[in-house]
């Protein structure tokens, strides 16, 4: 042993800066978390964190954070199978939106659920939106800050994509009546439906990532607009004033010569950009660089990179197991408990942890903090692999493993 | 947005006369289990410099000791260990360090190490000065302050004074190097040392750890109360005074005379610290100056109490209160309170 440590002794230590363990629930065994957080403030002042989980056995999770160095979990339901996983949702006052994918084409549940958690110890199921079919594997992503619209991520019974990798595109779901959610509209990538009259888009060179929506943002501010990241379609915007029909505005491709997976498009609103991320899916550095784009988007129609958010170098993190690269931020949702900023991201990026960056000046962005956990115990890669964050309105952050290590709550001293 | 300091590792320089003990002092504070997660970057592994006992795995070039402590020689210039110390904590390639200590060497002029903080932008950007820590030797130090230059530069930088020896030196010699020392740098506060032995509180958290402006964090920054305003002494050459003014003025009026002083006199202006109300702002303007060099300024939240005076103390060589009072008058258009 050397005062150099190797990949597994890395791999093994906590490493931070600027930001500090507050506490830290490996869920009740299940610490494994999708990419679904949100904080719900109740009626009685409780702050409550739910979390989807990455895969099944369990559903959802919800954790009382109202005592952030004691947090309990007060709420973890199952799944009804081994081939559908949550992976994604969101709460609006005392209703919550989940997200379900299965893992064939076909099978059920696919679609989405709509809960009422005024009770969050007993979520009432209030319906179920179907997006099940022959094509569909049903939905990846919910997105729902009005209490009106979900945008989400979804294949459908009538949906035939022109190739496999590209079945889900965009949907906007009418959830005004909560028992009964209608499809408002929808849009997918031109090409990618049978009969379409453009030709499909061009398959990636080396890692075929699909066509299809992952996170799809909409935010008060600007209704007439959804920002869509389009895996290997890149960034796009969408004028959705016509839910009905939408229509693209803009399309960025920067795949190939990038390695497609376009994940997160959020808009800067007061500055006219756009924090763009891609995800990291292969282990070991197949697939890097995996970054997060700093996007001038003050002429619409026309997206030009600035900067990307500066990590560690790929040799000091490949070697520790899993993924590294960027992947979720947090993603300035409105609410009473989310942090909002157009200078400070806060983003995750698997074994490199949760890191946040200033990014005043956008063309030198600067990490001013990190935390990378330790390996959690029974981790399968060997390493920590953050997958997703929420930064509430006090500025602490409450981020977690993919796989086994649970939540972390980090207090930033910046 | 963010705080201009809080993030930053904080920097101890320990400095001191030749044969004054500083490696006493850094082997006795590389034992104390509460300097884990410290890097201490020392000129050389010396015979005597760790106890073997001490250390738990060691190359070339770095030791990493039981109590969760790097030890790392100064490789070429400091500019570049700190980088590589910095870089190396990024990548998890060593401990997650929390302060770096620097032990200069004994001939050492601390100049040029603080200045290294201020002006390469990396180190600017992840690192902040805490504090610089002179060790004095009871025995040797009035003659080494009256035949060289180094010890006399050494005691006028420090913000901390740590006297060692004077068990040998005998009560008398050490009171009147004490008040040498004293002279030389009123704010800092002195201590004696014996064997390296002294509270680690006593040379950490010196400098500005936020900018929230906490009366008791910016006291202690700025040194001991000059009642006085100016000290002579002894070696008339260095000189400590401080000025006060009630009224706000233009970061204009600051800068420029701040220019023209160090253009003509930077390398006689050993260090200057202040704060200032800079007409138009909320709170103070933290200054802090090592000769010709500025460290960029840095603004409080609040101002710590209720006096809203600009305070600067300047400890100098060869430059008298007057010359600088006088050209704040000419150049900043500021006249001193009454």
């Amino acid at each position: 042993m050397k005062p150099t440590m190797s990949p597994q002794g890395q791999a093994a230590q906590t490493i931070s800066r600027n930001m500090k363990l507050i506490s830290h629930n490996e869920l009740a065994g299940f610490g494994g978390i999708g990419e679904g957080i949100n904080m719900q403030v109740t009626k009685d002042g409780r702050r409550i964190l739910w979390l989807a989980h990455e895969s099944a056995p369990k559903n959802f999770t919800a954790v009382d954070v109202s005592d952030v160095k004691n947090p309990k979990v007060i709420c973890q339901t199952d799944l009804p199978h081994e081939r559908v996983r949550s992976n994604s949702l969101d709460v609006v006052g005392d209703i919550m939106v989940v997200a379900y994918q299965t893992k064939a084409v076909g099978d059920k549940p696919a679609g989405m659920d709509i809960f009422d958690i005024s009770t969050p110890e007993k979520p009432k199921l209030i319906s179920h939106f179907d997006a099940s079919g022959p094509n569909s594997r049903g939905a990846h992503c919910v997105w729902f800050v009005d209490g009106e619209y979900v945008h989400l991520t979804s294949g459908s019974g009538d949906f035939e994509p022109t190739h496999p990798n590209d079945f889900q595109f965009y949907r906007i779901i009418d959830v005004r009546n909560p028992s009964k959610p209608v499809e408002a509209g929808r849009w997918h990538y031109p090409g990618t439906h049978k009969g379409d009259k453009d030709a499909p888009p061009p398959r990636h060179p080396k890692f075929d990532g699909g066509y299809r929506p992952h996170n799809i943002l909409v935010y008060p501010e600007r209704p007439d607009r959804a920002y869509v990241a389009y895996l290997d379609g890149g960034a796009l915007i969408l004028d959705i004033s016509d839910k009905a029909n939408p229509k693209m505005i803009t399309n960025w491709r920067y795949s190939p010569p990038y390695n497609g997976f376009c994940h997160t498009v959020m808009p800067l609103m007061s500055r006219d950009m756009l924090l763009v991320t891609d995800e990291c899916t292969k282990d070991d550095g197949l697939d890097w660089p995996k970054l997060g784009w700093v996007v001038n988007a003050s002429a619409e129609k026309n997206l030009v990179p600035m900067s990307t958010l500066p990590l560690p170098p790929l040799e000091s993190f490949v070697k520790r197991g899993g993924r590294y690269g960027a992947h979720n931020i947090h993603e300035n949702l409105p609410g009473p408990a989310s942090f909002r900023s157009d200078n400070l991201i806060v983003g995750t990026f698997f074994n490199g942890g949760v890191r946040a960056f200033d990014i005043s000046n956008a063309y030198q962005p600067q990490e001013v903090a990190y935390y990378v956990p330790g390996a959690p115990k029974l981790s399968p890669k060997g390493s920590i692999q953050i997958n997703d964050v929420w930064v509430d309105e006090n500025r602490l952050i409450y981020t977690v493993d993919r796989f086994a290590g649970g939540l972390y709550i980090l207090e930033m001293d910046i | 947005m963010l705080d201009a300091l809080s993030g930053k590792f904080p920097v101890s320089v320990i400095t001191g006369f030749l044969g004054s003990g500083k490696t006493t002092l850094i082997n006795k504070l590389l034992k104390r289990p509460d300097m884990n997660r410290v890097a201490v970057i020392v000129n050389e592994f010396g015979e005597q410099a760790i106890d073997n006992d001490l250390v738990e795995v060691s190359s070339e070039q770095m030791m990493l000791l039981n109590n969760g402590c790097l030890c790392c020689v100064l490789r070429g210039d400091l500019q570049e260990t700190l980088r590589d110390l910095f870089v190396k904590r990024r990548n998890g390639d060593i401990i997650d360090f929390t302060r770096v200590v620097i032990e200069t060497t004994g001939l050492a002029d601390p100049a040029p190490v603080m200045q290294t903080l201020m002006t390469d932008d990396m180190l600017l950007a992840n690192y902040r000065l805490d504090c610089v820590v002179t060790l004095a030797d009871a025995v040797n130090g009035i003659e080494q302050l009256d035949t060289m230059q180094e010890p006399v530069k050494q005691a006028a930088l420090a913000d901390r004074i740590v006297i060692t020896k004077s068990d040998i030196a005998g009560e008398e010699t050490t009171a009147k190097l004490e008040a040498r020392l004293r002279a030389l740098n009123p704010q800092a506060p002195i201590k004696r040392a014996l064997n390296g032995e002294i509270e680690l509180e006593f040379l950490i958290n010196v400098g500005l750890r936020n900018v929230k402006g906490k009366l008791e964090d910016i006291e202690r920054w700025m040194g001991e109360p000059d009642e006085h305003g100016e000290h002579h002494r002894h070696d008339e050459k260095v000189k400590s005074f401080s000025l006060r003014f009630t009224e706000p003025m233009t970061w204009n009026s600051f800068s420029q005379t701040m220019e023209v002083l160090s253009t003509l006199r930077g390398s006689d202006m050993l260090r200057v610290k202040g704060l200032i109300n800079v007409t138009d702002h909320k709170g103070p303007m933290v200054i802090q100056g090592v000769q010709h060099l500025f460290h960029p300024p840095v603004e409080l939240n609040e101002w710590p109490s209720d006096d809203h005076s600009t305070r600067i103390v300047f400890i100098t060589r060869n430059i008298p209160r007057e010359t600088v009072a006088n050209l704040f008058a000419a150049i900043g258009a500021v006249t001193e309170t009454a």
